[in-house]
């Protein structure tokens, strides 16, 4: 090989080179402007908060003094922040599962043709375009505790009788049932969307091999569907978590955390206590109680997603 | 100590102010009252969206005249009354935002990010005399010596009952004691039995049912602090009120109570669901304004008695106008109030009889003596009661507030308001008691025990800061 072969090669491989250089210059550049949003309203709040609840801070201070562990300790201890752990995980469990389940039947029913599927999906995304607030101060009417629309059909059917009324809430218990619920018709649109576009993303092939192999449906769902779901089946619940553990919009807008702080979840009990108590110190602390264990989860649910993918 | 600032005030600013800015723009409607093209002052005023809406029609061209007046630019924002709060701490922490700022309940806890308004409070008395003295207990911490706020106006409590149905059970003048509610509430049952809720005092974490609990646990003898800041609340008197309240639960209330908001005690009297709620007149003008059925059997009785004797209410908003150390226009700001108190009668009117003034004397005939001046105030005020002018049939349907001062008190009975006061009543520590006393989800004494150990804990953090006096004879 002689000189002038080797010659048009190096400015080729620069070129290359220059080219890979740009693409990675490229990709810092439009991931910037991402960890910039990322950093200034996440990480630097999240690290305030951190900051904080080692502190006393209060609303109306700028001032404040190390205490420690203290504001911890102060909650661990308070019957209130209990009950809210409590349903926190309440809340997030039982809709979560209720999500998944009523969102993979809505899948289904809808990878079927039939007539008015457009405007059936235009209804289910509905409740997810919809304004939270909007959509909650309906529902407040629906579970109003003199005034329910739900109270009223019912007394009409003849399921309520004379003095018989749901104090929907009024109640510790349907209380969390009218959050749940309202929280379920509010996630239920974008899980559906989610596990939609996963259940076409299976190749039909793979299920009509199964079908020549004698696969039934549950060995099918089982054995095909769910395993080839499990990526996306897994960022659907990793996302419904979070959102879940970290939302107080339902609560707050529909119980206050009432009756007598019955029905606070972690999030809505730390803006009660750090931004309309002023205790900021005692606020982050309950705002952060669990993000070690958002932490964990998050990282084992990406790990069971990507071993899934590999596979 | 440290101070905040020292480590994220230059960060937290730029988040904070973002975040501000864009609240200020969601906080509602903005009026930019502009009073002339060569306006070189601004003032900004962030109110709250007054529960009669014909006082902000009042009040917002009012600002824009006492602005073009002057040369200044006023700027007027309303929020819910829900946002008062949360806005003054965003703007707090962005150190940026509002010249003044309106709270309708305690101002305490932003003490130390306010100026001292002594001077405009005492020249106000110069011109007008005394304010309430509930009034000053609001705005007034007697332990930093800190004038941290002014009151232009205060709201009556009064008790709200339907005639009609307390006439059949042989009371047409309403209750009058709270053992009262307590006989009346099966008789109700058996002569309205479409209503749902005999009695409608709020147990729920709402301001209504803040100051109706209150009201039970005063007149019964207990409160949370006594005259000198101690906490007292763990008393056989507070203990004595949660039985009242566990036994008026059982015969005239139901679970409906545990979740009103704020305008569910007006929504249900004005439906005819309850023959008693605690308010202010608000839900009577709505009535009005609506020409409701209950209209004509709408009507009004003073706070009940306790089994003590004691006859007290809180009051049902108690205005505190604060200006923001942050404020470039802090002398204007003050000019801006005590305009605003100069105008307490148009306020009045403007406000249906809602607003009350915080200074009688400002409602005075013209030209009376200093000396005169309370006396000639309260005489106005009584007339308007007496002879509504906004159609209330008879004319004299109101004329019990014009007597409402002797039995209506602060928050923070029988002391001074302050940031722990102003703590728990934010967190509801009172009436989550008065809920778990009344439902049985706790025993009275532990619901007790519970509250009493939250208030020491919040008045025990207020005193380490040095705001809050007390401590040495606390139960």
């Amino acid at each position: 090989m002689n000189r002038a072969d080797i010659a048009p090669a190096r400015p080729r491989a620069a070129a290359v080179e220059t080219l890979s250089r740009r693409d990675r210059r490229l990709g810092k550049i439009l991931l910037a402007p991402a960890l910039a949003y990322i950093f200034l309203l996440v990480a630097i709040p999240f690290l305030l908060a951190v900051f904080l609840s080692l502190t006393n801070s209060s609303a109306g201070s700028l001032d404040f003094s190390f205490v420690g562990l203290q504001n911890f300790r102060n909650v661990m201890a308070s019957p209130v922040f209990l009950r809210a752990l409590r349903n926190t995980f309440v809340f997030t469990l039982v809709s979560q599962f209720l999500v998944i389940v009523l969102g993979n039947i809505l899948a289904r029913a809808l990878m079927k043709p039939f007539r008015g599927k457009l405007l059936v999906r235009f209804l289910i995304l509905l409740p997810w375009a919809a304004p939270i607030s909007l959509a909650t101060l309906g529902w407040l009417w629906i579970f109003d505790s003199t005034f329910s629309v739900i109270n009223w059909l019912l007394k009409v059917a003849g399921w309520l009788g004379p003095g018989q009324w749901y104090y929907w809430l009024g109640d510790p218990v349907l209380g969390m049932v009218a959050i749940i619920t309202v929280h379920v018709w509010r996630m239920l649109p974008f899980s559906t969307v989610i596990l939609l576009a996963g259940l076409t993303s299976i190749p039909k092939e793979v299920h009509e091999a199964a079908d020549i192999d004698g696969a039934g449906s549950i060995a099918k769902t089982f054995q095909i569907t769910l395993p080839m779901m499990l990526p996306i089946l897994t960022v659907a619940v990793l996302f419904g978590v979070v959102f879940t553990f970290t939302d107080m919009s339902v609560v707050y807008l529909l119980t206050r955390g009432g009756p007598y702080n019955s029905t606070h979840v972690l999030a809505s009990l730390a803006f009660q206590d750090g931004v309309l108590g002023g205790d900021v110190g005692r606020g982050a602390s309950v705002a952060i109680f669990l993000v070690p264990l958002l932490l964990v989860m998050a990282v084992v649910m990406l790990r069971i997603s990507r071993r899934a993918e590999v596979v | 100590m440290h101070t905040r600032r020292q480590f994220i005030l230059r960060g937290a600013k730029l988040v904070a102010a973002g975040a501000a800015g864009a609240a200020a723009t969601a906080a509602g409607p903005t009026v930019f009252v502009r009073g002339s093209a060569a306006a070189d002052k601004t003032l900004k005023v962030l109110q709250w969206a007054h529960f009669v809406p014909a006082y902000d029609k009042w009040f917002d061209p009012w600002a824009k005249d006492w602005g073009s007046k002057r040369g200044v630019e006023v700027t007027v924002d309303h929020v819910g009354f829900a946002d008062v709060v949360p806005r003054a701490t965003a703007e707090v922490a962005a150190q940026s935002g509002h010249d003044i700022h309106m709270f309708i309940g305690l101002a305490s806890a932003f003490e130390e990010h306010v100026i001292d308004l002594k001077d405009v409070s005492g020249a106000l008395e110069k011109k007008y005399g005394k304010p309430v003295d509930l009034a000053h207990r609001s705005t007034y911490n007697a332990f930093t010596k800190k004038q941290f706020a002014l009151s232009d106006m205060w709201v009556p409590d009064p008790g709200n009952y339907h005639k009609k149905v307390w006439t059949d059970i042989g009371m047409p003048n309403g209750p009058v004691t709270y053992e009262d509610l307590v006989k009346a509430a099966p008789e109700i049952k058996k002569v309205a039995p479409q209503m749902q809720i005999p009695i409608g005092v709020g147990l729920s974490q709402d301001i209504d049912s803040n100051m109706a609990v209150r009201n039970m646990l005063w007149c019964h003898g207990g409160s949370i602090q006594d005259k000198d800041g101690n906490v007292v609340l763990n008393s056989p008197e507070t203990l004595k009120a949660l039985e009242y309240a566990k036994r008026l639960y059982s015969v005239g209330m139901t679970q409906a109570v545990l979740s009103w908001n704020a305008a569910s005690n007006n929504q249900a009297f004005n439906a005819q669901e309850t023959a008693y709620i605690l308010n202010s007149i608000s839900a009577y003008r709505t009535a009005q304004d609506n020409k409701l059925p209950v209209l004509e059997n709408y009507f009004f009785v003073p706070a009940l008695k306790g089994p003590t004797g004691i006859q007290l209410a809180s009051e049902h908003v108690m205005s505190g106008y604060v200006v923001w150390k942050f404020s470039k226009s802090q002398d204007i700001a003050k000019e801006f109030l005590v305009a605003l108190v100069d105008a307490s009668r148009e306020s009045m009117l403007a406000s249906k009889l809602y607003n009350f003034p915080s200074f009688y004397g400002a409602a005075a005939d013209p030209n009376t003596p200093l000396n005169k001046k309370v006396e000639s105030g309260a005489a106005w005020i009584a007339k308007q009661c007496n002879a509504d002018p906004f159609g209330s049939q008879p004319g004299d349907k109101l004329s019990l507030l014009s007597k409402a001062l002797p039995w209506s008190t602060n928050l923070g009975y029988p002391g001074f308001a302050n940031p722990a006061e102003g703590e728990i009543f934010d967190t509801y520590v009172i009436t989550d008691m008065f809920a778990k006393a009344a439902t049985g989800a706790l025993s009275p004494k532990d619901a007790l025990n519970e509250a009493s150990n939250r208030c020491k804990e919040i008045f025990g953090k207020w005193r380490k800061k040095g705001m809050v006096a007390g401590s040495s004879k606390d139960r």
